[in-house]
C-alpha cells in the first residue's frame, strides 16, 4: 500500500495522524477571494521530494499525478515488487481521479483565454489535464507495460480502480496491478461542490471542527488531496514469490442508480452491498468492519446510514475517515481502505472524527465514537458513492 | 540587447525550464544529444524563449535548424536584430 494524504506521506504517516485524533483540515489562504465561494476549509497535502522524480517523468504531471505516482512506488516497494515485473507484460495499472489536474486545467484557462491565443501553452498541459493523466503517469514512470486504464467516477474513482484491478486479475489477463486514484486540491473543485451546496461552510474559523460525518451538526464535505495506491495480485503470483499478503478481495459490486446524478440513492446502496456480499458469498452477519464513505452532507450520509442499517443492522463496527483527512474524492477509497486496513492489522478500527452526537436521521448503526475500538476484525466492507448516481462497494478478508 | 545578455537569459531558459547544470550549458552543447532535451522540450522551449524575449517564432521554420546552444543564441540575436529593423 502507498499513500500521500493531508497527514503526508506513507500509511504510516497517515494512521498515525488517525491515532493521534488529529485534523488535517484548515482555512485555506487566498479562497475568500471567490465571490460565492462560501466553503473556505480543506485538507491540503504536502508536495515533498518531487523532484527525485526524473523530470522527463515528471514534466508530464500536475499535482494530482505526482501524489499517484509516489503512493505507486511506495506502494511497490511496501508490497516487495521485484522491478523487473514492471516489464513483463502482467503488470499493469489502474488509476483514477475525477478529472485531470485541477490546477493544471485552470492555468491553461488562464493562460489560453485572456488574449484567446495558444502559442503560450506548455506541451504538457494536455498531458497534465487529460482524465487518464494518473494512470499514464504511473505507468510511464514505473516502465510498466501491462494493462493501463483510468477509471472517471468522481468520488468513486479509486473503488473502480480496485473493482477493474480485481476483475482483470481474476479473469487471468494480468497478474499484478497498482490500482487506486489521486486528487488534487483547488478552489475550482471545492467550489463545484458549493454551487451544489454540498460543502460545510459553517466552520471557516473552526475547521478542525469539519467534516462531520453521521452527526447531528454536520454541514457538507470538506474537499482534501493526494493519492492512494493498492497492490493487487494473483494470489498464486503473490504466494510464490512470498509476498506480504495483507488481505484478500472476496466480492465487489458496482452499480447506478439510473435515478439522479446529484442525490444519494438508498435503494442502490443497498443493493450495491448485498450484491457485493453476494459475490464474496457471505452474509452481512459475517462482516467485521464497514468503512463508511460519509463524507458529512446531509443526504448522503443519511441516505448511507439507513442503507447500512438495513444490511447490517446496529451491530456491525462502522466509521467513516473523513473527518480527519476531509474527502480526498477519486482518491479516498484507496486511502481509506489503506488506512483501515493498517488499522486492523494493530488491532484498531478507527472512530469517527468529530462525531459526538449522532443525526437523528444517522441512528441504527454500530458508529464507532470517541476512541478506536480494539477489536479482531476479519472481514472488512468499503463503500464508496459518487455523483452520477453511483455506487461502488468492496469485501475483502484480512489475511 | 546584446550577444551577452541573450547567452544569459538563454541560459536561464535552460536552467529553469530544464533543470539543466549550468557547466552543460556550453555554446557547442547540443541540444538534443547532450542537453536532453526531445520533441517535447522543443515546444516548451519556444513558448519560454518567446516569453523571455518577447518574439513569435513558433511559425518561424528557422527553428528546425537549430542543433547547438550557439545556434539559439544566433538565433535570439537575429531576430532581435530584425526587430530594430523595423
Amino acid at each position: 500500500m502507498g499513500s500521500v494524504s493531508p497527514f503526508g506521506r506513507g500509511v504510516a504517516a497517515l494512521t498515525d495522524g488517525i491515532e493521534a485524533g488529529r485534523s488535517a483540515v484548515r482555512k485555506m489562504e487566498g479562497w475568500g477571494q471567490y465571490l460565492g465561494l462560501r466553503s473556505l476549509v480543506g485538507a491540503p497535502a504536502e508536495m515533498k521530494d518531487e523532484k527525485l522524480i526524473p523530470r522527463l517523468n515528471r514534466r508530464s504531471m500536475g499535482r494530482l499525478s505526482i501524489f499517484a505516482v509516489q503512493a505507486a512506488q511506495d506502494a511497490v516497494a511496501d508490497a516487495g515488487l521485484d522491478p523487473a515485473l514492471a516489464t513483463t507484460g502482467r503488470m499493469g495499472c489502474v488509476v483514477g481521479s475525477t478529472t485531470g489536474s485541477a490546477i493544471s486545467i485552470s492555468q491553461a484557462f488562464e493562460t489560453m483565454l485572456p488574449d484567446h491565443d495558444l502559442t503560450k501553452l506548455s506541451s504538457m498541459q494536455f498531458f497534465h489535464c487529460i482524465s487518464h493523466t494518473a494512470t499514464m503517469n504511473v505507468a510511464q514512470c514505473l516502465k510498466l507495460n501491462g494493462w493501463v486504464m483510468a477509471t472517471s467516477a468522481a468520488c468513486a474513482s479509486a473503488m473502480q480502480a480496485i473493482g477493474a484491478g480485481y476483475d482483470l486479475i481474476r479473469l487471468g489477463r494480468q497478474d499484478v496491478m497498482l490500482c487506486g486514484g489521486a486528487e488534487e486540491l483547488h478552489p475550482t473543485v471545492t467550489g463545484s461542490f458549493d454551487v451544489l451546496f454540498a460543502t460545510s461552510v459553517k466552520y471557516n474559523d473552526t475547521p478542525e471542527q469539519t467534516p462531520r460525518p453521521f452527526d447531528r451538526d454536520r454541514d457538507g464535505l470538506v474537499c482534501g488531496e493526494g493519492g492512494g495506491i493498492l497492490v493487487l495480485e494473483d494470489y498464486e503470483h503473490a504466494v510464490k514469490r512470498g509476498a506480504p499478503i495483507l488481505a484478500e478481495i472476496l466480492g465487489y459490486h458496482t452499480c447506478s442508480s439510473g435515478d439522479h446524478v446529484s442525490e444519494s440513492s438508498r435503494p442502490a446502496m443497498v443493493t450495491c452491498m448485498h450484491e457485493a456480499l453476494r459475490a464474496a458469498q457471505l452474509e452481512p452477519s459475517q462482516v467485521d468492519y464497514v468503512n463508511a464513505h460519509a463524507t458529512a452532507t446531509m443526504q448522503g450520509d443519511k441516505e448511507e446510514a439507513e442503507a447500512i442499517a438495513e444490511v447490517f443492522g446496529a451491530k456491525v463496527p462502522v466509521s467513516s475517515l473523513k473527518g480527519y483527512i476531509g474527502h480526498t474524492l477519486g482518491a479516498s477509497a484507496a486511502i481509506e481502505l489503506a488506512a483501515s486496513f493498517a488499522g486492523i492489522r494493530k488491532g484498531l478500527l478507527y472512530p469517527t472524527l468529530n462525531l459526538q452526537n449522532v443525526s437523528p436521521e444517522c441512528q441504527g448503526v454500530g458508529h464507532i465514537m470517541g476512541g478506536a475500538l480494539k477489536r479482531e476484525a476479519r472481514v472488512v466492507v468499503k463503500n464508496s458513492f459518487a455523483f452520477g448516481g453511483i455506487s461502488a462497494v468492496l469485501v475483502c478478508r484480512m489475511s | 540587447m546584446t550577444k551577452e545578455e541573450i547567452i544569459k537569459l538563454t541560459n536561464k531558459v535552460f536552467e529553469d525550464a530544464f533543470e539543466i547544470d549550468p557547466e552543460k550549458l556550453t555554446p557547442q552543447a547540443k541540444i538534443f544529444d547532450e542537453l536532453g532535451l526531445d520533441s517535447l522540450d522543443i515546444v516548451d522551449l519556444i513558448v519560454a524563449l518567446q516569453k523571455q524575449f518577447k518574439v513569435q517564432i513558433r511559425e518561424d521554420e528557422r527553428v528546425r535548424t537549430i542543433r547547438t546552444l550557439e545556434d539559439v543564441y544566433n538565433f535570439i540575436l537575429i531576430l532581435k536584430q530584425e526587430e530594430e529593423k523595423k
